[in-house]
């Protein structure tokens, strides 16, 4: 008894089995998928590298790639800088006493607690180019031509970013926010001391010492974009056309919506392949965290 | 200029920056409060009517005294709760051993975990949904709770670690030096110890259990089974451009729960996702 207590695997057996069952299996399991001709309606299967060719030869291909990237960049920057502003400011305002500072924090985290469909739906109700439209029943007020936010394939990217931003600015303000507390408050007092003015310290002190933290949170926040769904599929459901249909979405269709199992196993491992080169491209700026352990 | 006043002119070019971002972030909700609020007529009035002239509750009365409705709720708390105490039952002796024992290989055992995040739930889904099939686990809720728990174990796990790593070992050294076995310190002196951790971990991990959508809108197929976030999405999907007031107002009630939950106990969770944030 004593040496299973002691011994810190018989600890991590639990999650050992659960991720294992849930997680690692089936990743292996998409990996021998892919190379099948499975199908969700069943059938025989054998193995061949026919999904891989399809893939290559899908003329869509490059459109999904594309998207996803306009998709996941525009998110990721509008997340990073909105966050970081907020944060910044909330710290200013925290160091000054002013009012309010934490029901701003307050607001901002709500959006992100809200349900990635409620989302979707939401901001659909906003861009709506129907009369309850509210973006457009405002700029028909102001006698402003409105705009077809959800139905213009080129305005209807900008709509999916603007409302992923508005829901998932809140981590990276988080995030931004505990690092900024990090931060040792004597930097500061040496810079005024030295006279640097506020953009002087910002740039010297606050931005290198975040480095950390903005490359953490880079790598989560691209990987949570990428693997959006949810909020798209309720706001545009990927169209106008295909002009919204990113990876996650396409893939998703490719194997509930056509039963192409095995072509949505390619898909999976590409968005897989996807999420391992950011992460270990992210990785590897890290600075080398051991060495302070 | 001074630079007191020059600090005066730019908090109030702080409280400007300030309310133009909260307009951003509360816009939204508050028009679908409003949308929520009016009669049909009123919906088609747009923005000119922000503050509906005839506000009224039937559209809440429709959708709360609809027994599928109440029950798409239940169904959400149901999965929500049963996926956040699985979780942390699994994840808390794992904490616990990355907290407190020192062995080889940990550190990268603890980045393998955290790397499991980073795969989409849409990549597991795929074989999962065939080996629920073929085990009769396909629509029931047992196998849905299975694969929350699953997703969110890599966070649990993390917030879980940092929380024990904020208790003092001296008390838990003498329960060992009294001859109190390793669970049993786990269990009598740990645990009740780190309940805030746990408390806030619970219910962070319940909000993003609130939300999720893509397992139970593969995995259950029977309507009075669904929890509901899938629910409005079909919802969304049969309702016309004359039921947006319903639509709005079954959105609210799917979205405050979840507000509420993160107001009541903000401090806590920000206090987990910035103890997090800081480690991580």
């Amino acid at each position: 008894m004593r040496r299973i207590e002691e011994n810190p695997f018989s600890w991590l057996l639990p999650v050992a089995i659960l991720l294992g069952v849930f997680y690692l299996y089936p990743i292996f399991d998409v990996l021998r998928l892919a190379f099948t001709n499975a199908s969700l309606r069943g059938g025989e299967e054998h193995y061949t590298v026919d999904s891989f060719v399809a893939l290559i030869a899908n003329p869509a291909l490059p459109d999904i790639l594309w998207t996803t990237f306009v998709f996941t960049a525009g998110s990721v920057i509008g997340q990073q800088f909105f966050g970081l502003g907020i944060a910044v400011l909330v710290m200013r305002g925290e160091r000054r006493r002013l009012y309010g500072m934490t029901a701003l924090r307050t607001i901002v985290l709500i959006a992100w607690v809200i349900p990635g469909i409620a989302n979707g739906l939401i901001w659909q109700m906003l861009f709506s180019e129907a009369p309850f439209g509210a973006i457009n029943s405002v700029l028909r007020m102001m006698s402003i031509q409105p705009v077809a936010w959800l139905s213009d394939p080129g305005i209807a990217m900008i709509s999916a970013i603007v409302s992923n931003v508005w829901r998932g600015t809140a981590f990276s303000m988080i995030v931004f926010y505990a690092a900024l507390k990090g931060i040792d408050p004597t930097l500061y007092e040496a810079a005024s001391v030295d006279g640097a003015n506020g953009w002087q310290r910002f740039r010297f002190i606050t931005l290198p010492q975040m480095r950390a933290a903005i490359l953490v949170n880079s790598i989560l926040i691209t990987i949570a974009t990428l693997n959006t769904f949810d909020a798209i599929i309720s706001l545009t459901g990927g169209g106008p056309g295909r002009a919204t249909e990113v990876l996650s979405l396409y893939t998703f269709n490719t194997v509930f919506r056509n039963l192409d199992l095995a072509g949505g196993s390619v898909l999976s491992v590409l968005m897989l392949v996807i999420s391992l080169v950011l992460a270990v491209g992210y990785a590897s700026f890290l600075p080398r965290r051991e060495a302070n352990e | 200029m001074t630079s007191e006043s020059r600090e005066k002119l730019w908090d109030l070019a702080t409280y400007l920056i300030a309310i133009i971002i909260a307009a951003f972030f509360l816009v939204p909700l508050l028009w679908l409060l409003s949308l929520a609020l009016r009669t049909r007529q009123e919906v088609f009035l747009g923005a000119s009517r922000f503050i509906p002239k005839r506000p009224t509750l039937g559209n809440f009365e429709q959708i709360l005294s609809d027994p599928a409705f109440i029950n798409y709720l239940w169904n959400g708390l149901k999965l929500s709760a049963l996926g956040g105490i699985g979780c942390l039952i699994v994840a808390a002796p794992a904490a616990y051993a990355f907290s407190r024992f020192h062995f080889q290989s940990r550190s990268s055992l603890m980045m393998s975990i955290l790397a499991f995040q980073m795969v989409s739930p849409l990549v597991i889904l795929v074989p999962l949904y065939r080996y629920m099939a073929s085990l009769g686990l396909l629509d029931g809720h047992f196998g849905v709770t299975m694969i929350y728990i699953a997703v969110s174990l890599p966070m649990a796990v993390w917030l879980l670690k940092s929380s024990i790593d904020g208790i003092p070992k001296s008390l838990e050294e003498a329960a060992q030096i009294d001859g109190c076995s390793r669970f049993g310190i786990f269990w009598r002196i740990t645990l009740p110890l780190v309940a805030p951790g746990l408390a806030s971990a619970f219910i962070l991990i319940m909000i993003l259990n609130w939300s999720q959508f893509l397992v139970p809108f593969l995995l259950l197929t029977t309507d009075s089974k669904l929890p509901i976030s899938v629910a409005i999405f079909t919802f969304a999907g049969t309702s016309s451009a004359s039921s947006t007031q319903v639509l709005a107002a079954a959105c609210l009630v799917a979205v405050v729960p979840a507000i509420v939950a993160f107001l009541l106990l903000q401090r806590m969770i920000v206090g987990a996702l910035t103890a997090g944030a800081v480690k991580g």
